[in-house]
C-alpha cells in the first residue's frame, strides 16, 4: 500500500501538483455525479433554442433547445473516459515497445527504434483524420482506436531510453547472479524504478487523447448524438453560435478542456520535480 | 549526414506506402459512396459505380500491380482527380492552397520556435523571478488550450466584438489573387488572427522544453566554471547555457512540429483560411478521398522535410554529432 | 579564511544542515596547501564558498574570505567578476564535464582572456600555445572540441585554463579523481613542477591523503565540517597530532615492505544534520573521554601546527600505535605469509580473446589471456582501466563469451552456458560489484535482496531463507541483523551497502567469488574494513577469490598470487610478495611508482 501512497503523498507536497490533483478530482467528481448535479437531461430539447445565459439556463441553450450547462456536465464523462482509455492504451503500447526495445539490444532494438522514429516524425493529427475518414462508423470507440494507433511514439522513445539506462545498472546484473529469470528482472527489479516516468507518460498521453478527441469531434468525426465537449463545440460551430451571441456555448467546453489539460500538466510538473529535483523552483 | 538522408528517404517511403494501404485496408468503396451521393437515397446501380471507378482511376488489378502503378503516379506527381472539384486534378486544387499554408505555417513555426526558445531560456536564466513565474504559468495554460478554441475566442473577441480583424477567409471579397498591394495588404490583414492563434497556442511547448533543458544545463560543471572564470552574464547565458540547452529542443522538434501542424489544420478550418488544412477539412466533409490522401501525403512530406532540416541544423550546432556520426 | 560557516537548506525537511562549522586557515603566497577529508567532511563546500560558487541551497552563514586584505564575500557582482580568475582560478573535480562541449578549446581560452584583458588575437593565440606547451599538450588540440580529448588531456587543458591569467591562487578540487593511477601521478608531478616554477599558491582538495602529501607544503585535515589539524607536510608522517590524522595515516602502507598492514577506523562519520555535542570524532576515537563527548575542542597551536583535540599531546593509548610501528589487531588487515602448499586448479582461462566493435573501430579488450585460479587461493588481477580486467571477469562469470579461447570450471565449458545452465553455474561463481549503490536496487529491502539468491540457488523456503539472510547479515558485521534487514538498500551508507553486496554474493555458497574493484568507490577509512571482511571470510568459508583491482596495495594485502594485465595481455604473474617486492616488467614498476603513498610521497 505504501508503494502507492508514498509517491502520492510526495506529489501532494508539491504546490502545483496539489492544485492539479484537486482540479482533476473536481472534474472526475463532476463526471461521476452528472445525473444528480446536472439541472436537466443533456439531450432534452424542449427549451427555447439559442438562448443566451440566463438564470434558468446558466450557459444558455443550443439550437435544438438543450441546456448547455447540463451538456457540459455530462460531456465530462466522455472526455475523461476517452482520456483514461486512450491514454491507457497509448501507454500500454508505449511501455511494451519501449521496454522491449530497451531490454533487447541488437536487431530487435534496431527495428523497434526505427519504428519509433518513423512514428515520431509522421504528423499524428493528419494521419488521425485520414484514418477516421476511412472508417465507416463514427464514434467514441473509433476515436480511441485512432488515438492509440497514432499517439504512442513519444512515450515509447522516453521509456526506451530509461530502460537502457536502468538495464545498465549493476543491480540488474546482480539480479541475474541471484538466479532471477528475465521476467522477474523486468517486472520486479526494473519496472518499480520507472513508475514516475510511466505515470508521466500516461498523463501526457491522456492529455493528448483528450485534446485529440476534441479536435476530431470538432471536425465531425464523432458521433453527433453523443454528448461530449468535442461534439458540443462541433454543433456550436455549425450553428454559428458565436454570431448568434450564444458565446457561452463555445466558451464553456473549450475552457473545460483547457482546465483538464492544465490540471494534468500541473500533476506532471509535480512528477517531473520529484523525479528530477534540479527542476525545483 | 548520409544516415539522415537515408532515414528521410525511408520515412518518405513509409508515408507513401501508408497512404496506399490505408484506403485499401478499410471497408467501403469510395466510388459507391460518390454514386450514392449523386443518386441520393435508393438503389445503387453497380454499372454506374464501375463507370465512376474507371473515370476516377480507382483500384483495378492485383495489389502488387496497383502498388507499382501507384508508385509510378507518385513519382510523376499524379494524384488523380478530385471528386468535389471534378474534373480538376488534385494537384491543381492543392496548388492553389499550398502557398497559403506555406506562408502561414512556415512563418508561425519559426516565430513560435524562436519566441518559445528565447522566453524559455530567459525564464530559466532568471529562475524564480516574477518573469519566470508569469511565463511558466501562462504557458501552462496556453499549451493546454485546444488550438481551435483559441481561434474561436480570437474571432469572437478581436473580430466579432472589436472588429479589429476580418474573421473569415484569406483575403477580401471581390479581390483577385495577384502580386499587387491591395491584395497583399488584404491577405496580410486576414492572416494576422490565424497566425496570432497559432503563436499563442504553440509557443508554450517550446518554452517549457527550453526552460527545462536550460535549468539542467545551468547546473552543469562547465557553467559553474564559466562563472568562476568571471565571464560576463550574457556570455554564460548564451554561449554556455543556451547553446547547449537548445540541442535537445531541436531533437524534440518532431513532436512540437506535429502538434503545430495538427493545430493549424483546425485553425485554418475555423478561419476558413484557404490553405491545406481548410482544404482537408472540406475534403473530409465531402468525402473527397483522392484530395484527402494527397493533402495528407503533402503535409507529411512537408513535416518530414522540416524535420530533416532540423536534423541538419543539429549536426551543425553540436560538434559531437558533426564528426562522430550520431550523438549518443 | 576566517571562521567560515556554511549551511545547506533542505526543502523537504524544512531544515538546514551545517556542512562547514567555523573553518579558519591561511594560504600564503606561493604556498602549496592540501585540504584532505572524506566524503561529508565539508572540504568541497569550503572550496566552493571560497570561490563564491555555492549551489544547491548552500549559503555562507558567517565568516570571511580575505584575499589580499579584502573580504571576497562582501564584494558586489561586478567587482567580484573582475577579480575572478585573475586572483583565484579553479580546476573542477569532474574533468569530464568542466569544458563546454559546443566550444573549441581555443574558444574557451579566448572568452576567458577577453573577459578580463584587451589582447590582440595574435597575442591570445600565442598565449594559448604557450599554455598548452606548459601542460604538455600538442598545440593543434586548440582547435579540438572537448569530446575529442581523453580524460587526462581534458584535465591538462583545465589546468592550462586555470593558469591563463597568471592567478595568485589556484584551487584544485580532486583534480585527478577518476583518472588512471599512472596519469594521476604524472599530472600531479607536473602540477608541482609548474607551481614551483611560476610561484602561484595552490589549495588542493582531495579525499586521498597520499595525493595531498605527495605535493603539498602544508596539510589541512577536515572532519565533519571542521579543520581538525593544520600541519606542515614535512612532519605530519612522523608526528601527527589529531587521533583522526593518525588513524587516516594507518589506512596506508607501502606494498613493497616486508610486513604490510593497514587499519580502518571503526564506525561512521556523523550525520551532519544531527550532530551530538562534543567532539564529532569522539565516537570513533580511542582517546575519547567524558570531556570529549561534552565539549567540542577548539583549535589550538601545538608547535608549528594547529589542532582541535583535547588529547593531542597524550601518549598513544590502547588501540593506537606509534606512527610507522608494526602492529596487529582486530581493526587491521595484514598481508599473510606466502602459502607454499600446492592447490588444485578450479577454473582455467585459456587463450581468451575478446574484441569489441564500437563505431566502425574495434577495440581489443583481451589478446589471448591464460589464467588459472587455484582452489582456496586469492588471485589479484591488477591493471588500469582498459587493461581488460573487467572483461576477463565478465568471461569468467559467463556474462560474455570470448571470441576465441576457453573458460573451464572443472569439466564445465563456461563459454557454452545459456539460460538455465548459466543460472545453475551462478551457484558456483558469484560476483561482488564495484559500486555498491548501483549494485543494490533502491526499491528493495536488504532482506529481500538476500533472500532471493537463497530461494533461487539453494531452494530454501521463505522461512529458512529469512533466518539464513539474517545470519548472513551478522556474518558481514551488520548487527543488529533485524534492523539492517528491514532497511531499504537506499538507506545504507557506502560501506554498509558493500557489506550487503558481499553477503548476497556469499548467499549461494559459491566456490568462486569474483570481486571487481570492491573498495575503489569507498572512503579510505572504510576500505580496510571491507578488505578485512573478505580476508576473514575466505579463511572461514574456503572459497576461491579473484580480486580485481588497480591498487597494488590492496592486492598485496589480500592476494596469494598477482596477475598484472596491460592492454589485454598478462605482463607479469607470480606470488604477490615477490611480484610487488621485485617487479620485473617495466609496467609493474610504473604502476608501483604511481601509487600515492604518503610514506614515500615526500621524495617527489
Amino acid at each position: 500500500m505504501s508503494r502507492i501512497l508514498a509517491p502520492l503523498a510526495l506529489l501532494w507536497g508539491n504546490g502545483r501538483a496539489r492544485i492539479g490533483l484537486v482540479m482533476l478530482g473536481g472534474f472526475i467528481l463532476m463526471a461521476v455525479l452528472a445525473p444528480w448535479i446536472a439541472p436537466y437531461r443533456p439531450t432534452y430539447g424542449g427549451f427555447a433554442p439559442m438562448q443566451p445565459p440566463s438564470a434558468a439556463h446558466l450557459l444558455g441553450t443550443t439550437q435544438l433547445g438543450q441546456d448547455v450547462l447540463s451538456q457540459l456536465i455530462w460531456g465530462a464523462r466522455v472526455s475523461l473516459m476517452v482520456g483514461a482509455l486512450a491514454g491507457g492504451l497509448v501507454m500500454l503500447i508505449a511501455v511494451v515497445i519501449g521496454l522491449v526495445a530497451g531490454f533487447l539490444p541488437g536487431w530487435v532494438d534496431d527495428v523497434l527504434s526505427l519504428l519509433i522514429n518513423v512514428a515520431l516524425v509522421i504528423p499524428g493529427f493528419p494521419l488521425m483524420v485520414v484514418l477516421a475518414a476511412y472508417i465507416p462508423v463514427h464514434g467514441v470507440g473509433v476515436i480511441i482506436l485512432v488515438l492509440s494507433i497514432t499517439g504512442w511514439a513519444w512515450g515509447a522513445r522516453v521509456l526506451r531510453a530509461q530502460m537502457i539506462t536502468l538495464r545498465g545498472r549493476e543491480y540488474v546484473t546482480a539480479a541475474a547472479f541471484a538466479g532471477e529469470g528475465i521476467v522477474r528482472i523486468v517486472f520486479r527489479e526494473i519496472l518499480p524504478n520507472m513508475t514516475s516516468l510511466i505515470a508521466a507518460s500516461f498523463m501526457g498521453a491522456a492529455m493528448g487523447a483528450i485534446l485529440g478527441e476534441a479536435g476530431l469531434e470538432f471536425l465531425g468525426f464523432g458521433n453527433p448524438q453523443v454528448v461530449s465537449w468535442g461534439t458540443m463545440l462541433y454543433w456550436a460551430e455549425n450553428s454559428s453560435a458565436l454570431l448568434a451571441g450564444q458565446w457561452a456555448w463555445i466558451f464553456a467546453p473549450g475552457l473545460a478542456l483547457a482546465l483538464v489539460g492544465t490540471a494534468i500538466a500541473f500533476v506532471n510538473f509535480g512528477i517531473d520535480v520529484i523525479s528530477n529535483p534540479r527542476l525545483e523552483v | 549526414m548520409a544516415k539522415r538522408f537515408v532515414f528521410l528517404v525511408f520515412t518518405l517511403w513509409i508515408a507513401v506506402t501508408l497512404n496506399f494501404l490505408i484506403p485499401r485496408m478499410m471497408p467501403g468503396n469510395p466510388a459507391e459512396l460518390m454514386v450514392r451521393r449523386i443518386v441520393g437515397q435508393g438503389p445503387v446501380n453497380p454499372q454506374l459505380v464501375h463507370a465512376v471507378e474507371i473515370m476516377l482511376g480507382l483500384p483495378v488489378g492485383s495489389m502488387a500491380h496497383q502498388y507499382v502503378l501507384y508508385l509510378g503516379n507518385m513519382i510523376h506527381g499524379s494524384f488523380g482527380v478530385s471528386y468535389t472539384y471534378f474534373p480538376y486534378p488534385v494537384m491543381q486544387v492543392i496548388g492553389q492552397a499550398l502557398p497559403w499554408t506555406l506562408a502561414l505555417l512556415g512563418t508561425t513555426t519559426i516565430v513560435t520556435f524562436v519566441l518559445g526558445t528565447a522566453l524559455g531560456a530567459f525564464a530559466a536564466w532568471r529562475r524564480g523571478s516574477w518573469f519566470d513565474t508569469a511565463a511558466t504559468v501562462t504557458a501552462n495554460f496556453t499549451a493546454t488550450f485546444p488550438f481551435f478554441w483559441i481561434a474561436l475566442m480570437a474571432i469572437y473577441v478581436l473580430g466579432f466584438l472589436l472588429h479589429w480583424f476580418p474573421i473569415n477567409g484569406g483575403y477580401g471579397a471581390g479581390l483577385t489573387p495577384g502580386w499587387n498591394g491591395t491584395f497583399l495588404a488584404s491577405a496580410l490583414d486576414h492572416s494576422i488572427l490565424p497566425a496570432l492563434t497559432i503563436v499563442v497556442a504553440g509557443t508554450g511547448g517550446w518554452l517549457f522544453g527550453m526552460r527545462n533543458n536550460m535549468i539542467h544545463v545551468l547546473g552543469e560543471d562547465y557553467v559553474r566554471l564559466a562563472v568562476a572564470k568571471g565571464l560576463g552574464g550574457h556570455v554564460i547565458a548564451l554561449d554556455y547555457g543556451a547553446r547547449n540547452a537548445i540541442l535537445p529542443n531541436i531533437t524534440g522538434f518532431a513532436m512540437s512540429l506535429g502538434t503545430l501542424v495538427g493545430g493549424s489544420i483546425l485553425v485554418e478550418s475555423v478561419f476558413g483560411y484557404p490553405g491545406m488544412g481548410y482544404l482537408l477539412y472540406n475534403a473530409v466533409g465531402d468525402q473527397d478521398y483522392p484530395l484527402m490522401q494527397a493533402i495528407f501525403l503533402l503535409i507529411t512530406v512537408g513535416t518530414l522535410l522540416a524535420n530533416f532540416l532540423a536534423d541538419l541544423a543539429y549536426g551543425v550546432l553540436d560538434p559531437r554529432a558533426r564528426r562522430g556520426g550520431e550523438s549518443s | 579564511m576566517r571562521d567560515l560557516t556554511v549551511a545547506y537548506a533542505s526543502r523537504r525537511r524544512h531544515s538546514s544542515v551545517t556542512a562547514v562549522r567555523g573553518v579558519s586557515f591561511d594560504v600564503n603566497a606561493g604556498e602549496f596547501v592540501g585540504l584532505v577529508g572524506e566524503s561529508g567532511s565539508g572540504k568541497s563546500t569550503v572550496a566552493y564558498a571560497l570561490l563564491r560558487l555555492l549551489s544547491g541551497g548552500g549559503a555562507v552563514g558567517s565568516g570571511q574570505v580575505v584575499f589580499d586584505g579584502e573580504d571576497l564575500l562582501a564584494l558586489g557582482p561586478e567587482p567580484l567578476r573582475r577579480r575572478r580568475w585573475r586572483d583565484i582560478s579553479v580546476v573542477l573535480q569532474s574533468s569530464m564535464n568542466a569544458l563546454n562541449p559546443v566550444l573549441t578549446v581555443r574558444a574557451q581560452f579566448r572568452d576567458t582572456i577577453r573577459a578580463h584583458a584587451a589582447m590582440s588575437s595574435a597575442a591570445i593565440e600565442e598565449r594559448i600555445g604557450e599554455l598548452l606547451d606548459l601542460v604538455k599538450i600538442d598545440r593543434r588540440f586548440a582547435a579540438a572540441y572537448p569530446h575529442e580529448l581523453s580524460g587526462g588531456m581534458k584535465q591538462r587543458v583545465a589546468i592550462a585554463l586555470a593558469l591563463v591569467l597568471r592567478p595568485r591562487l589556484v584551487v584544485l578540487d580532486e583534480p585527478t579523481t577518476g583518472l588512471d593511477v599512472v596519469v594521476q601521478h604524472a599530472i600531479l608531478a607536473d602540477l608541482r613542477a609548474l607551481q614551483r616554477k611560476h610561484g602561484f599558491a595552490v589549495l588542493i582538495i582531495s579525499h586521498d591523503l597520499g595525493t595531498v602529501l605527495m605535493v603539498s607544503d602544508r596539510v589541512l585535515v577536515a572532519y565533519a565540517g571542521r579543520v581538525v589539524e593544520d600541519h606542515p607536510a614535512a612532519g605530519l608522517l612522523e608526528h601527527p597530532h589529531h587521533p583522526y590524522t593518525r588513524a587516516l595515516l594507518d589506512c596506508y602502507a607501502d606494498p613493497e615492505a616486508e610486513h604490510v598492514r593497514i587499519t580502518y577506523i571503526p564506525g561512521l562519520p556523523p550525520d551532519m544534520g544531527r550532530l551530538a555535542p562534543g567532539c564529532a570524532f569522539a565516537p570513533r576515537c580511542p582517546r575519547a573521554d567524558e570531556r570529549c563527548r561534552r565539549e567540542d575542542p577548539l583549535p589550538r597551536d601545538i608547535g608549528d601546527s594547529r589542532v582541535a583535540c583535547h588529547h593531542a599531546e597524550d601518549p598513544p593509548v590502547e588501540g593506537e600505535t606509534a606512527p610507522g610501528a608494526y602492529r596487529s589487531g582486530a581493526s587491521c588487515v595484514e598481508a599473510r605469509p606466502r602459502d607454499e602448499r600446492p592447490a588444485p586448479p578450479v577454473l582455467t582461462v585459456a587463450g581468451a580473446v575478446k574484441t569489441y566493435r564500437r563505431r566502425h573501430q574495434s577495440v581489443t579488450a583481451l589478446a589471448g589471456v591464460t589464467l588459472t585460479l587455484a582452489q582456496g587461493r586469492v588471485t589479484a588481477l591488477v591493471g588500469e582501466s582498459g587493461s581488460g580486467k573487467s572483461t576477463l571477469a565478465r568471461l569468467i562469470t559467463g556474462m560474455e563469451r570470448p571470441d576465441a579461447g576457453g573458460v573451464h570450471f572443472g569439466d564445465l565449458d563456461v563459454t557454452r552456458l545459456r539460460g538455465r545452465a548459466l543460472r545453475e553455474y551462478r551457484r558456483h561463481v558469484q560476483m561482488v560489484f564495484q559500486d555498491p549503490f548501483s549494485a543494490l536496487n533502491p526499491a528493495n529491502s536488504v532482506l529481500y535482496t538476500l533472500m532471493r539468491p537463497l530461494g533461487n540457488h539453494l531452494r530454501l523456503s521463505p522461512r529458512e531463507a529469512r533466518s539464513q539472510a539474517l545470519a548472513l547479515l551478522e556474518t558481514v558485521g551488520l548487527v543488529p541483523a533485524e534492523t539492517f534487514g528491514a532497511k531499504r538498500t537506499s538507506e545504507l551508507s557506502g560501506g554498509q551497502a558493500q557489506r550487503v553486496v558481499v553477503a548476497r554474493a556469499l548467499a549461494a555458497e559459491p566456490e568462486i567469488l569474483v570481486a571487481d574493484e570492491p573498495v575503489s568507490m569507498l572512503d579510505v577509512s572504510i576500505r580496510a574494513g571491507i578488505l578485512k571482511l573478505l580476508d576473514d571470510l575466505r579463511t572461514d568459508r574456503d572459497f576461491t577469490l579473484l580480486y580485481i583491482t588497480h591498487d597494488l596495495l590492496s592486492a598485496r594485502l589480500l592476494a596469494d598470487d598477482v596477475v598484472v594485465l596491460n592492454h589485454g595481455e598478462v605482463v607479469e604473474q607470480g606470488p604477490a610478495d615477490e611480484v610487488i617486492a621485485h617487479p620485473r616488467h617495466p609496467y609493474t614498476r610504473l604502476l608501483l611508482s604511481s601509487i600515492p603513498n604518503p610514506r614515500r610521497a615526500r621524495a617527489v
